[in-house]
């Protein structure tokens, strides 16, 4: 089966997954049943055999273009919350990825693969660089969702009205550990990530070229590193962190679609 | 030999007339042996909650409803028919469905309760332990057991708070996950401050009582909490430390003012959990601006006692589809039991095998006058009905003990059935 097959069966998944999970959400059930259990597991198993089947096709490791992009973002989105899941049993998580990597496979599968043939796309630094970076991102995201959480539930709990988030959200404290423990995790991975597209650049030449991508990955970097330095020596966190949380992925966001910006499409990771 | 169930309940009868008819624990015994003898019940069981009393029971023939309701009132003294208009009697399908959803805290005044099923599980020990709990009911407390925990484990039904005390712990728990060594400061101790106290402590959380112009209430207070006391001057420290306040003071003016928050919560990144459970107010309201700080006073803790009412309410329909689907799983098995279907294969077996064995005798016999046709028609019914007597008597009696099951199964292999 090509790819593309694979890629729709996923989509399949997801979207039993999503609607599944939001479903239970407005009945107030527990969010995750058996089959969102199942749909994320075979969706995930579907989605792995789409990148590596791609990865075939494409001749380079399956990351460029929006396409790839997108489709390898959602796989290390769920990557994350299948590790965060096993680890910590915080079901509410999935109200946040289920859908996120639904729209996300879903742009992938309408947009055009991109067949671009480059030299540079042969590199080594191209998967470890861009396995790196997604990886870091799936555990940002986790932190980003947690910090949402933690928000509308505090205004929840401050309002004095028990509202959805209430019900469906761990406490305040685990959304905090929660996300400064995702913030740790993918902070490690997004300063690989950094060092190595720096590497790739040197072997191209220079070690800073000063593009849009490079400018907000370190400002990404930098609130990051503020944020696990003041957890570490003030015990610091609550509704800033979420903030700062929110605040640092959507520089992610910006970082992982600027390329594609920059070059028409041309690289997204 | 159908189950019945009759009693009284909060949806039928007052709080008097539930008392009337409650049953000391130490006169259950006693009381399941008249159930039986009074009502004519083979099998009883007694339900006796402050909610609810009633006699589950199953006779050998007949429905005893209106026996057991006299029971119910002759045992507490009662002249008959007096308290019968409180009273409700489900019979069959109706008391098997009751049995679940009491089990399964349905029928509970606060839906989603958790003590009933222990009460329940209780009732049909102490009947177990009277001997007079048969097949009939020892089947019926299995399968509802199983139900109750079923419904309770798989929909939210148990889940979220609806008492103030433990809205408090809740809220407290949403705040700060683990209640392990938070600090809890009573300013002032109440009933209810108590109540809120002890179960946070229960969590795992330490605390401190202050003490005014009463200094040994608050000793006391805190020795059983397993804490301990401090002079009221110490406000302003023990804030600073605290986690949790619970302030329940008869003071006629707010005795925690807005500035002494502001000032415990300055030098911290930990949140304050604030709850005013006096009226009037001990806590100004102005508190709740201030960051990382969380006030409830008792209308918003009954608020949210509500709206979580009203969270189980909504489970409650997800609870009775899968307690009516396990009430649907029983009756068929009941029905499996009967015996009825198994005598009609082997009677119409038998009368099968005499037909054509008459037919074959006849083709030897040549050409019969009516007399002898009517011989070897009687001669051959007799055998069959004196064959079949005693195994069709048995069975019906094995049904009537509730153990046809064991029987069912090889009588019909024994036949070839």
């Amino acid at each position: 089966m090509s790819s593309r097959v694979y890629l729709l069966l996923t989509l399949a998944f997801y979207a039993v997954g999503a609607l599944s999970v939001l479903l239970q959400a407005v009945a107030r059930r527990r969010l995750l049943t058996p089959w969102t259990v199942t749909a994320a597991l075979a969706g995930f198993a579907m989605h792995t055999a789409s990148l590596s089947q791609r990865w075939t096709e494409a001749g380079h490791f399956p990351v460029v273009g929006f396409h790839d992009g997108a489709s390898f973002l959602a796989w290390a989105t769920v990557l994350a919350f299948l590790a965060t899941y096993v680890q910590t049993r915080v079901d509410a998580l999935g109200l946040a990825v289920y859908p996120t990597a639904f729209v996300l496979v879903l742009l992938a599968a309408l947009t055009p693969v991109s067949d671009r043939e480059d030299p540079v796309l042969r590199s080594l630094y191209l998967p470890i660089h861009t396995t790196l970076a997604l990886i870091g991102y799936g555990a940002l995201f986790v932190a980003f969702a947690m910090g949402v959480m933690y928000l509308i539930q505090e205004r929840e709990l401050r309002a004095r009205a028990p509202r959805a988030f209430y019900y469906l959200a761990p406490s305040l404290e685990r959304c905090d550990t929660l996300g400064g423990r995702s913030v740790e995790v993918g902070f490690v991975f997004l300063t690989l990530a950094i060092l190595t597209g720096l590497m790739w650049n040197l072997s191209r030449g220079a070690v800073w070229t000063g593009t849009p991508k490079e400018w907000s990955a370190l400002a990404a970097w930098v609130i990051y590193v503020a944020m696990l330095v003041a957890r570490r020596r003030s015990g610091w966190g609550g509704r800033r962190a979420a903030l700062l949380g929110i605040a640092g992925f959507v520089i992610v966001v910006f970082t992982f679609f600027s390329l594609s910006l920059a070059r028409g499409m041309g690289g997204a990771a | 030999m159908t189950l019945v169930v009759v009693g009284v309940s909060h949806r039928t009868a007052p709080l008097d007339v539930r008392e009337a008819l409650a049953f000391p624990r130490e006169r259950l015994q006693e009381a399941l042996a008249r159930a039986r003898g009074e009502a004519g019940l083979t099998e009883a069981m007694i339900l006796s909650t402050c909610n609810r009393v009633e006699v589950y029971g199953r006779a050998a023939e007949g429905a005893p409803a209106e026996a057991v309701a006299r029971f119910l009132e002759a045992f507490h003294g009662r002249a008959s028919g007096t308290l019968g208009s409180y009273m409700y009697a489900v019979s069959g399908e109706a008391a098997v469905r009751h049995a679940f959803r009491v089990a399964a805290s349905l029928d509970s005044m606060v839906i989603g309760e958790p003590q009933i099923l222990g009460q329940v599980k209780e009732a049909y020990e102490v009947a177990e332990a009277a001997k007079s709990l048969g097949p009939s009911l020892g089947a019926l407390r299995n399968r509802c057991l199983s139900a109750a925990k079923r419904a309770r484990s798989e929909t939210r039904i148990g889940e979220n708070a609806v008492s103030v005390s433990s809205v408090a712990v809740e809220l407290a728990r949403k705040i700060f996950g683990s209640l392990k060594d938070r600090a809890v400061l009573l300013v002032g101790a109440g009933k209810m401050s108590e109540l809120s106290a002890r179960h946070l402590v229960n969590g795992g959380a330490r605390a401190t009582v202050l003490g005014g112009r009463t200094f040994q209430k608050a000793e006391e207070l805190a020795a059983t909490l397993g804490g301990q006391a401090a002079p009221f001057e110490a406000l302003q420290d023990e804030l600073a430390k605290a986690d949790v306040v619970i302030s329940s003071t008869g003071a006629s003016r707010a005795v925690i003012r807005r500035e002494d928050v502001a000032a415990a919560v300055r030098s911290r990144r930990r949140p304050l959990f604030l709850i005013d459970i006096a009226v009037p107010r001990d806590i100004e309201p102005g508190v709740r601006d201030l960051a990382n700080v969380f006030l409830y006073d008792l209308d918003d803790m009954k608020a949210v006692a509500e709206a979580n009412l009203r969270e189980r309410r909504k489970e409650a329909a997800a609870a009775e589809a899968i307690v009516e689907a396990e009430v649907r799983a029983f009756l068929e098995w009941q029905k499996s039991l009967d015996v009825a279907p198994l005598v009609a294969d082997l009677r119409q077996r038998a009368e099968a095998i005499r037909r054509a064995e008459v037919e074959r005798a006849r083709q030897r016999l040549g050409p019969l006058n009516p007399d002898q046709e009517a011989a070897l028609d009687a001669a051959t019914t007799a055998i069959v009905n004196k064959l079949l007597h005693p195994p069709t008597a048995h069975l019906k009696e094995v049904a009537k003990n509730g153990r046809a099951s064991e029987v069912v199964e090889l009588v019909r292999r024994l036949f070839g059935l």
